[in-house]
């Protein structure tokens, strides 16, 4: 076991892989009375062809990892949500683009719990009459999709940016992709993802870090997995350039909804590369973007935005894109008063106070995420698939400089990459 | 279990709740002002706070408000207006990262100092709210009331309160009515806030590394200094409204996806013995994934993917909502019906019983770990003036039998059902 301290935020990590790969972390909380527990696979939506080893590559239908996620509930004797119950946990599950989360939080009976999370994950119960039966559920889960505008015109941006990179497929995949699904496509994406070499168990909370790896490890010994290949995930080459400027979907919306990005060119960093791109973007678009900013005022005033108008920036080894807008009485109006913003930020810089002053508000923010056990156990698990570590995140903040985020201000911002997608009233 | 009794005080007729504790990265503060919720009063009360958030004395300007905001290492700021039984609630909320992170800067106090001053003192002009600032957020709250229908699931779930309750204050919404929006004016909002604040029962509560002392002092000078003291408290009316018949509404729009939601009626209210019964009766009935709705619209006949109900303790009911293919309407009304008589047989399993009693006693343990939710829930004590802390409504789960679960749902008259569908003729 291994302990990793980090005394400017007073948090201990330990963390043990065990002999079969699995990654286990414990990060005890002082104090509280709940413990969060999440075991993932780094196996997400996107990873829908791979190829293990030196076998053939394979083709899966979309939404296959959701449908995964929803299918490993079930156990020969029966649904796994009442052994949580019975001991007093609720558990849930989420499908990403990059990984899939299986979680409980617990106040008490932790043993028992941590236990029967990883005896359902590691127990695939697929038979023809259950896999039918679930396409009838997620089949109501796409149609409550596709009536939420907030959703449709997030995933439209993303279709509107990516020609052939799977990051563009809704995650739940369409009723026509699902309809494909058997037992036996769920068995093999099961054997290839749910190995323990492609899994990280992370435990927060009022817990013992010895007494929970033990656990782990002990409960692992008792079981036996064929040692696996390397997993290779398949990619066709994406073009450059977005895949549509504009596009536009009819949804009965009281006031469009309008979100418009920059699909990046440049994509294929790693590590502590990635992170300090992601951490400098994020940066700038706080200083852009956010309530407090030039921009933010002035559109608010103009009627242009409402308190729904954000933006993020999402990136991974593949692909990396931003997403801004909200909802707006004239998309046109909004899209080219943000670019002219954006060109005078461009030509003026960003003054010192202000990038200073933005760099306090993300190390705050830093700290009030480490008061969440769900928030620390999803970022902590994120980082880690994509090879960054969360407790890196502070002094990265600390060691962004003025001239790096003013760098990033005029590599991101290429209007050639704009994708825009509004969602309206016919 | 530990006990969580907050220390309380009062200063000038404003209730202190404070909870010294390290167990968090930043210290939080919450603010309730309740009023009857009342057709003449709940646009104003609504927009009041919308107002308060664009400037105060000592940063008039909504810029220098945010900016200030952000010197406090991101400090977040952020306010809800909700119903609660009788009463119109706004809360703001504030969270501040713990002095020792700060470098040792005053967070605390500075955070209390701007709240209050944003509470008690706003940017005028002329003697009266800004103008500019009242109409931009009349706007604002404009297209907030129209936004609700975006989100189908929302808009049912509030559409069939508003049938159900269609003689009561409670059909209005909390957020107010956009017919009364285009009368008011800065003066009339500014004798409106005059009365709202020093008329209103208020409650302030800081939980964090401080002490009800130093808490007491901040708020003498940052709150009370600048209201008159007024002995108001919450008081609520206790009268069930009878069903005769069931109220069948449907209402078409350009839906994928139907949206059934119930509302059922029961004559206990927070602060009854019964309470601890309607608790355990609503798990039972919806809100876990082991309850009565879930196995039987969703896992026995995959009807769904979602079937829950909750119960609102103050008002006294309990909905029901679920997504489902239009077609299904009938029978879903059917399978949910059936399970409604079938707690009122008293068919309720032994396994039901423990399972949703240990899934109540995790959610009421996990309270504690979570700063706002310590507070949300002591405030429900404050507001039903039935002091109880969660260890004791614990207890009270505890004890709670099948009788008792049925002699509740004696008590439960399903009053409303609400269908919005597609306009398919059918």
């Amino acid at each position: 076991m291994q302990k990793h301290e980090y005394p400017r935020v007073k948090e201990t990590v330990y963390s043990e892989t065990l002999d079969n790969g699995l990654q286990v972390y414990v990060l005890p909380k002082e104090g509280f009375k709940k413990t969060f527990a999440t075991f993932s696979t780094h196996y997400g939506s996107v990873d829908n062809c791979f190829a293990v080893g030196s076998e053939p590559p394979v083709r899966v239908p979309d939404g296959i990892a959701h449908f995964l996620e929803h299918k490993m509930f079930e156990e020969p004797e029966g649904d796994i949500f009442a052994t949580f119950a019975s001991n007093g946990a609720s558990a849930n599950a989420y499908t990403s683009f990059d990984r899939t989360v299986y979680l409980f939080s617990a106040t008490d009976r932790i043993r028992e719990n941590v236990t029967t999370l990883l005896n359902f994950v590691q127990n695939p119960y697929f038979t023809d009459e259950n896999v039918n039966k679930e396409k009838g559920i997620i089949g109501q889960e796409i149609k409550m999709y596709a009536d939420q505008p907030d959703w449709r015109v997030y995933f439209g941006l993303i279709e509107a940016m990516y020609h052939k990179h799977p990051v563009h497929i809704d995650i739940a995949g369409t009723v026509e992709s699902i309809s494909q699904i058997t037992k036996e496509t769920l068995y093999h994406c099961y054997r290839t993802f749910y190995h323990p070499q492609n899994m990280i168990l992370f435990i927060v909370g009022g817990v013992n870090p010895e007494e929970m790896i033990e656990l782990v490890r002990e409960n692992q010994a008792g079981k036996t997995f064929e040692p696996q290949g390397e997993i290779q995930r398949l990619f066709e080459q994406e073009p450059e350039h977005v895949k549509e400027k504009v596009k536009t979907i009819h949804l009965p919306v009281s006031i469009p909804k309008c979100l418009f990005g920059i699909k990046e060119k440049d994509v294929g960093f790693s590590g502590q590369e990635l992170l300090k791109r992601e951490l400098t973007t994020k940066l700038l678009f706080d200083l852009l973007f956010s309530p407090s900013s030039r921009l933010y005022q002035a559109l608010y005033d103009e009627k242009l935005i409402t308190d729904s108008f954000g933006a993020e920036y999402n990136c991974s080894e593949q692909y990396s894109f931003s997403v801004i807008g909200g909802d707006t009485r004239d998309p046109d109006a909004l899209v080219n008063r943000v670019r002219e913003v954006i060109e005078e930020w461009k030509s003026s810089g960003i003054p010192e106070e202000l990038f200073e002053r933005t760099r306090r508000k993300k190390i705050g923010g830093f700290f009030r995420l480490l008061n969440s056990p769900e928030a620390i156990a999803g970022e902590f698990t994120k980082h880690r698939f994509r090879g960054t570590q969360l407790f890196d995140v502070l002094d990265m903040y600390e060691q962004i400089t003025l001239q790096e985020a003013e760098t990033r201000l005029k590599e991101h911002f290429d209007w050639e990459q704009l994708s825009v997608c509004v969602v309206k009233s016919e | 279990m530990q006990t969580t009794h907050f220390q309380r005080d009062a200063v000038n007729g404003i209730r202190l709740h404070v909870f010294p504790t390290d167990r968090f990265k930043t210290t939080a503060i919450s603010v309730f002002i309740g009023t009857l919720l009342q057709e003449q009063t709940v646009t104003p009360v609504a927009l009041t706070p919308f107002v308060l958030r664009r400037g105060n004395a000592t940063y008039p300007t909504t810029k220098q408000f945010r900016e200030a905001l952000d010197d406090l290492y991101g400090a977040g700021f952020g306010f809800d207006i909700y119903k609660r039984g009788d009463y119109q609630i706004v809360n703001f909320r504030m969270d501040v990262i713990q002095n020792e992170f700060a470098s040792g800067e005053k967070l605390l106090q500075q955070g209390i100092e701007f709240l209050g001053e944003t509470v008690t003192k706003p940017a005028l002009e002329g003697g009266t709210f800004v103008k500019q600032y009242v109409e931009a957020e009349k706007h604002t709250v404009q297209k907030k009331l129209e936004s609700i229908i975006n989100d189908k699931g929302r808009y049912a779930a509030e559409r069939c309160i508003e049938e159900m309750c269609k003689d009561e204050p409670y059909r209005l919404h909390p957020l107010g009515r956009t017919e009364d929006l285009e009368a008011v004016t800065p003066e009339s909002l500014f004798a409106s806030y005059q009365t709202w604040l020093s008329d209103s029962p208020m409650d302030i509560y800081v939980v964090g590394n401080t002490t009800l002392e130093e808490v007491k002092e901040l708020v003498q000078r940052a709150f009370a200094a600048n209201r008159q003291a007024s002995g108001a408290e919450y008081r609520h009316s206790r009268q069930k409204k009878n069903v005769e018949n069931v109220n069948r509404v449907i209402e078409r729009m350009d839906v994928g996806q139907g949206k059934l939601n119930m509302g059922l009626r029961t004559s206990t209210t927070y602060a009854d013995p019964s309470y601890a019964a309607a608790l355990v009766y609503n798990g039972i009935l919806g809100s876990f994934p082991h309850s009565k709705l879930f196995i039987n619209v969703r896992e026995r006949e995959s009807l769904a993917y979602y079937a829950a109900s909750r119960l609102d303790g103050h008002k006294g009911i309990i909905t029901i909502q679920s997504g489902i293919e239009i077609d299904n309407y009938e029978k879903a009304v059917d399978i949910i019906e059936k399970q409604l008589e079938s707690i009122r047989k008293g068919e309720i399993s032994d396994l039901e019983m423990s399972q949703t009693k240990a899934m109540i006693s995790n959610h009421l343990r996990e309270i504690n770990d979570s700063a706002y939710e310590m507070i949300g829930f002591d405030f429900n004590t404050v507001l039903s003036g039935k002091e109880r802390t969660a260890e004791v409504l614990l207890q009270e789960v505890h004890e709670v039998d099948v009788s008792d679960i049925v002699q509740f749902a004696q008590t439960v008259q399903l009053d409303t059902i609400y269908f919005l569908r597609d306009r398919r003729e059918g």
